[in-house]
């Protein structure tokens, strides 16, 4: 009787808290999407129901205590001390529980940590607050240049990938819950993290060791692509710059980035007027030594930290819902110009610190050797951003 | 207030002798009444109720932080704090409910109830009580003065290096946190050093180890844990305060330091720290369980041993909040097993507790409505942690909400809980008055849904993946369906409003009682233990004769025997068991004399502290008040006059403390 009232309320307490889940979390622990998520899920479940059996168990137990032994008038009970061949056998119960959970998770903990069979490389550097994405290269899968990009990690699907990771200035964390539990970038240190995903698709994910200000901004998504629409990613990234033509906005656009931008950001392949290399120099400027690379922006969804979309809302939907199969073709086609977030790419032109808490007010940077943390006011005038955005569109 | 005197024939109220003036070129102050005799006292009882008030002082600072962090993420992309604020008032609630309510609430129970409880009249080393209490006060207040010189702490309560260094965080706060930290610490430390001595040494004839009440038996492990702790967190502080105020490089990555050291240095810290939490909670629910069960405590070895158990174990789970860090698998497998071990003896003390009241004839004082929602609350927060013990699924769970519900249901549910047990429980023992039992009701009952409704739903966000720390969610990652993040956040801040109301139904009546409470009668719960063998509140110098102990629960026993036929009748009255105490009255009682230097000293330590942060000579001020008040502590007199010591004959006839 007793077994079933306890089944009965676990199994009630248990379809409640299922009940009470939202559907679709972007970012569930419970909803593994590649193998290492998975084997942390096969590990998790059981202990989760074991753990929940025995809440239970004590729950019903202090509550029949509590009405069956209210005083009623009975006699002061027997002044026992106790009950040591009972309270010995409670103690060897949930130690040999416990003991056969340790096997599993010694054995679970190893698997996770193996990287002999890994068969892609990405190496990625957390910085206040975004990631950069730097793909070494590996001629198999067409990259026979490096690849720097960020706000999204682009991964072959089906491919165990060992992402490298290291930061440039304080501790973050690296975490698609969908893909494998979360690793913390270390300044100094290079941590390795497989991850691996079953089917083409968008992955969500978000800095899990608090960075300072901005922590909540930090975000990250990770697209799986086929291995041919990978293939074709790759080749995009590695096609050289084309400039934009002569006598457009895009091409005033080009001058105020050269101007204003390139002090931090990098356009591979960007030359001056006289056939002069523009080079970024992030170092002189920011804390962390690092800006997001722009070249191929418009291939990305996502800006300034993958905190804002670069897609507008309904093409964003259209991305994010699509079925595996056609998930990589409406990837590829990248940001058009319909297509664009106008509010929040301007935005971010006109005061990016407004948009994102930074300490990118001048007066505050004593402490740093004026150096910034994040983008600073450029203070553009509507003219500048309106020439700038059609540059950036360029930029596919 | 030196002698208190009582010829052993009369029988006449006490005389207190307290000389008009005192003696030697620095005088010891003399005034029994009043705010000198606070400001000055080495009484412990004095020093523990003003412990605790500051205590909840700080409890309400802390938990108006926790509302407003809770407005803020009402709602999606909220806007009640922004980022700036939110960080510190994140950083600064933690900072402030471990260090500035938990910890010295229970150094305040611990300073009132191990005398009482161990059958002595002070504790071994009164003035540096005194000197304990008044460095955690002004501590806790330096600490809090950066919210007015440029901002708090805003590094997290963790402050991982190298987020808290002065490129990071250039406002003044972390140097605040860092130093009002090492205030407290040598609080700690102190109090620390002068529990474990008292209990060592100063316990009634006849109570051995194991017949030491419960409560005093869990502080006692605390005290070690403090004692072992803290040196660490003194290191760690020392490093992160030379970075951040002489450059120095302990923590920066360029001069080839390896930030993790400091996580190491924390946790190896922060770790016992949290059975420094929880510990004593546990002891005094073990206490008020039996006394409402009418049962002595079940497995009492079991309890205390565990309990050791926990203070040894402790030590070697530290890692378990570093499973993300990249420790590599051996560390990590090493540091999973061992903290999956750590569950088997806090599992006893449930098993333990629930076997107590199993049988009894239990009595629903609202002391006893804490006590077992403690069992059950706890129990929710154990389990939690040991699924994540399991360092996999851990790497899912760390830094998520599923955190913050884990330890709020064994912080709040375990903790705090136990402590407002306590309250109820020892109340009319310290004030003399019942706490209002009505209003006590309604206070546990919107405690324990408001502390659900918070914490609960917590545990669905974290494994739907909402991580902590962020000063907003968004919309875009909350999910699909009525029961979404979105829903859940709304409901747990409005149940961290019930909670906010359940805890000032607490206060309120705090004030009703004052006003017109009940007085408390001899032993209003029919106790067991030898605190309860003395008026409410107690004389001065505790007892006026030490009772001979031959009984764990020795109160009860007095009380209690057994008849013919094995049932437990009374067989004398708390008053009678009091009678026997006062007929039988030391002749001198010797008090220590209250002492002027304990707070001078005391103050000098945040002057030090102000002058690292802001101008050097201002530290040498704050280091020369130190040294006076050293000076001034080594050279002063007694109070009383030599010769009006008798040489101790028996310890019975004279007890001379401190």
């Amino acid at each position: 009787m007793r077994r079933r009232v306890v089944g009965a309320v676990s199994g009630i307490a248990g379809a409640m808290f299922l009940a009470g889940c939202a559907t679709n979390a972007p970012q569930d622990t419970w909803q593994p999407k590649g193998p290492n998520a998975q084997i942390i899920d096969d590990l998790q479940k059981p202990v989760f129901a074991v753990a929940g059996i025995i809440g239970v168990i004590v729950t019903v137990a202090v509550l029949v205590a509590v009405f069956k032994f209210r005083d009623k008038g009975q006699p002061i009970p027997h002044q026992s001390h106790g009950n040591p061949a009972l309270e010995i056998t409670l103690t060897i119960i949930p130690a040999l529980i416990l003991t056969v959970v340790g096997v599993f998770t010694f054995r679970t903990v190893f698997d996770l940590a193996k990287t002999s069979d890994t068969e892609m490389i990405i190496n990625v550097t957390g910085q206040q607050w975004w990631w950069e994405y730097d793909y070494p290269v590996q001629s198999e899968y067409g990259i026979t240049q490096p690849i720097i990009t960020s706000g999204q990690l682009v991964i072959p699907a089906g491919t165990k990938v060992l992402l490298r990771q290291t930061s440039r200035d304080v501790i973050h964390s690296y975490w698609i819950p969908a893909l494998n539990g979360k690793r913390d970038a270390v300044p100094g240190r290079v941590h390795l993290n497989r991850i691996e995903a079953d089917k083409p698709g968008i992955y969500a994910g978000q800095c899990t060791e608090f960075c300072g200000l901005s922590h909540a901004n930090m975000r990250m998504e990770a697209v799986a692509l086929s291995k041919a629409d990978f293939a074709k990613w790759v080749a995009n990234q590695l096609k050289p710059y084309t400039p934009p033509a002569e006598n457009t906005l895009a091409k005033e656009g080009e001058t105020v980035f050269m101007n204003q931008c390139v002090r931090c950001h990098q356009v591979n392949g960007m030359k001056r007027a006289d056939g002069t290399p523009v080079i970024a120099a992030p170092d002189e400027n920011i804390v962390s030594g690092a800006a997001p690379n722009l070249s191929h922006l418009m291939s990305r969804n996502t800006f300034a930290g993958a905190t804002f979309d670069l897609l507008n809302k309904s093409c964003r939907e259209d991305v994010w819902t699509a079925d595996s199969e056609s998930f990589g073709a409406k990837y590829l086609s990248g940001v058009s110009e319909d297509c664009l977030n106008q509010k929040d790419l301007r935005g971010w032109l006109r005061n990016a610190p407004a948009m994102k808490p930074m300490y990118a007010n001048p007066a505050l940077l004593t402490s740093t050797g004026g150096k910034y943390r994040g983008m600073p006011n450029l203070g553009l005038t509507e003219a500048d951003i309106e020439k700038l955005v059609a540059y950036l569109l360029t930029l596919k | 207030m030196a002698i208190i005197e009582r010829s052993i024939t009369t029988t006449e109220a006490f005389s207190v002798a307290t000389p008009s003036t005192s003696l030697g070129a620095l005088k010891r102050p003399v005034s029994s009444t009043g705010w000198k005799s606070w400001l000055f006292t080495v009484d412990h009882k004095k020093l523990g109720i003003m412990y605790s008030a500051a205590a909840l002082f700080f409890f309400i600072v802390g938990g108006l932080e926790a509302v407003l962090i809770r407005l803020q993420l009402a709602a999606p992309n909220g806007k009640v704090l922004n980022a700036d604020l939110y960080n510190q008032m994140f950083t600064m609630h933690a900072t402030t409910m471990v260090f500035l309510f938990v910890m010295p609430m229970a150094a305040g129970l611990a300073n009132y109830f191990i005398p009482l409880q161990i059958g002595a009249r002070d504790v071994a080393f009164p003035r540096m009580n005194a000197f304990s209490f008044w460095a955690f006060l002004f501590g806790g207040i330096f600490l809090n003065l950066a919210w007015f010189l440029g901002g708090a702490a805003d590094g997290g309560w963790f402050m991982y290096a190298p987020n808290s260094g002065p490129i990071f965080s250039p406002s003044h706060g972390i140097d605040f946190w860092a130093l009002g930290l090492q205030i407290t610490g040598i609080a700690s430390l102190v109090g620390a050093v002068n529990l474990i001595t008292t209990v060592l040494n100063m316990r009634a004839p006849g109570m051995s180890l194991m017949r030491m009440p419960i409560f005093t038996w869990m502080q006692l492990v605390v005290q070690f844990l403090l004692l072992f702790a803290v040196p660490v967190i003194t290191v760690a502080l020392f490093l992160l305060s030379f970075q951040r105020n002489f450059g120095a490089t302990f923590f920066d990555v360029a001069a080839g330091a390896d930030p993790l050291l400091w996580q190491h240095l924390f946790w190896i810290f922060g770790h016992p720290e949290v059975y420094i939490l929880i510990l004593p909670s546990f002891g005094i629910i073990s206490e008020v369980l039996p006394v409402f069960s009418r049962k002595p405590l079940f497995g009492y070895p079991f309890v205390v041993f565990s309990g050791a158990a926990i203070g040894f174990v402790g030590w070697g789970v530290w890692a378990h909040h570093m499973f993300a860090s990249g420790l590599g698998p051996v560390s990590v497998a090493v540091f999973s097993i061992s903290t999956m071990a750590i569950a088997v003896p806090t599992g006893v003390k449930i098993v333990n507790w629930t076997m107590t009241i199993w049988g009894g004839k239990l009595q629903f004082t609202v002391a006893m409505k804490f006590a077992v929602g403690l069992i059950v609350l706890f129990t929710i927060g154990g389990l939690s942690g040991v699924t994540h013990s399991i360092a996999p699924s851990d790497t899912q769970q760390t830094d998520t909400y599923y955190i913050v519900a884990h330890f709020h249901y064994v912080l709040f549910g375990g903790a705090i809980f136990g402590l407002f047990s306590g309250f109820y429980y020892w109340w009319p023992k310290v004030f003399g008055k019942l706490l209002n039992e009505k209003l006590g009701t309604w206070n546990f009952w919107l405690m324990l849904i408001g502390m659900n409704m918070t914490f609960g739903p917590m545990h669905i966000l974290g494994l739907q993946g909402q991580p902590r720390r962020m000063y907003q969610w968004t919309e875009a990652r909350a999910g699909e369906g009525f029961f979404n993040l979105g829903f859940w956040n709304t409901f747990a801040s409005i149940g961290s409003l019930v909670l906010t109301i359940g805890v000032l139904l607490f206060l309120i009546n705090i004030v009703i009682t004052a006003r017109n409470g009940k007085v408390a009668p001899l032993d209003p719960w029919d106790a067991r233990s030898l605190e309860w063998m003395t008026t409410n509140p107690p004389k001065e110098h505790n007892f006026d004769s030490i009772p001979t102990v031959s009984h764990l629960d020795e109160f009860f026993h007095r009380k209690y025997e057994e008849d013919a036929n094995g049932q437990m009748v009374k067989v004398k009255s708390a008053e009678q068991v009091m009678k026997e105490l006062e007929d039988n009255a030391d002749a001198h009682i010797h008090m220590p004399s209250p002492s002027y230097w304990p707070i001078v000293i005391a103050a000098g330590l945040p002057v030090i502290a102000f002058g690292v942060i802001y101008s050097i000579p201002i530290a040498i001020f704050g280091g020369v008040i130190v040294l006076f008040g050293s000076y001034g502590w080594a050279i002063e007199p007694s109070t009383a006059p030599d010769d009006d010591f008798d040489p101790p004959v028996t310890t019975k006839d004279v007890v001379h403390v401190g």
